[in-house]
């Protein structure tokens, strides 16, 4: 049986990749737009923006409710730093991720087959939202990395 | 655009939410600095609503539509070169990223 605060940790990275890979999507179609494919290029920004405020919200929730016991097991073993940097960064610059997937569904509503810098500031962001996610998806590693060895430790 | 001819120029509403993004960015990493170092200002954002965190998150989303939506109606950044909006987005973003991490690491 999978306790509700575990599906909630695993929605939440899902959530998060979901994003990512939605922006993606964005990226490569604005890269080989034509009229065709206005259509998707605004959905794959809508399912970016969808994706990554239900990321934040599960995440949010998790943190608030579930992390502080995980975060004193972290601290008491061998990689504190798993939440003092990675934990700490991830919370702060999630928020980035998030500005940006707000964002892009207001650049992608223009006529992309006729502006090409609009283009270019859809294909930036898509760009940036893949990288900051990418970073925050491998911060959410490296704590989960601090939790396992922490309690490997203390059972050794 | 509402015509179909090509253009060079983004829209008014795109112009203006790229540079409150930008500065969204950068007043995010001066707020998770300064309430890291602050402890007062820390507790004050988690008396607001329940956690500090909460209160920062919704902040920059609140902050973000406001100045959009106001840069929108004063057409400030529409005066911006859209290149510049480009450049001043990732340059933000990049910095921001940089600027959170170094923070944690060294402080």
């Amino acid at each position: 049986m999978i306790a509700g605060r575990d599906i909630v940790l695993l929605a939440h990275a899902g959530c998060g990749m979901l994003g990512i890979l939605a922006a993606l999507w964005v990226c490569v179609e604005a890269l080989n737009t034509r009229e065709g494919n206005a259509s998707r290029i605004r959905f794959g920004s809508l399912l970016t923006t969808a994706s990554v405020c239900v990321a934040w919200i599960l995440g949010g929730y998790w943190y608030l409710h579930f992390y502080p016991a995980e975060k004193a097991i972290i601290l008491k073993g061998p990689w504190p730093f798993a939440h003092n940097v990675f934990m700490e960064t991830k919370e702060h610059l999630f928020f980035a991720t998030l500005i940006l997937a707000i964002y892009l569904p207001i650049c992608a509503a223009e006529r992309l087959d006729r502006n090409a810098i609009a283009r270019r500031m859809v294909v930036s962001v898509a760009l940036l939202i893949v990288a900051t996610g990418l970073a925050v998806e491998a911060a959410g590693a490296v704590i989960d990395h601090g939790v396992k060895i922490a309690l490997l430790r203390l059972h050794s | 655009m509402a015509t179909g001819e090509p253009t060079q120029r983004l829209s008014p509403p795109a112009s203006a939410f790229a540079l409150a993004a930008a500065i969204v960015l950068l007043f995010n990493t001066a707020l998770a600095c300064v309430k890291d170092a602050y402890a007062p200002l820390s507790r004050f954002m988690g008396s607001l609503t329940g956690h500090n965190w909460t209160t920062q998150g919704l902040a920059d989303v609140i902050l973000f539509l406001a100045v959009g939506a106001i840069l929108t109606k004063t057409e400030w950044a529409a005066a911006i070169a859209p290149r510049t909006l480009v450049i001043l987005l990732i340059a933000s973003t990049i910095a921001a990223s940089v600027a959170l991490a170094a923070w944690y690491v060294f402080f």
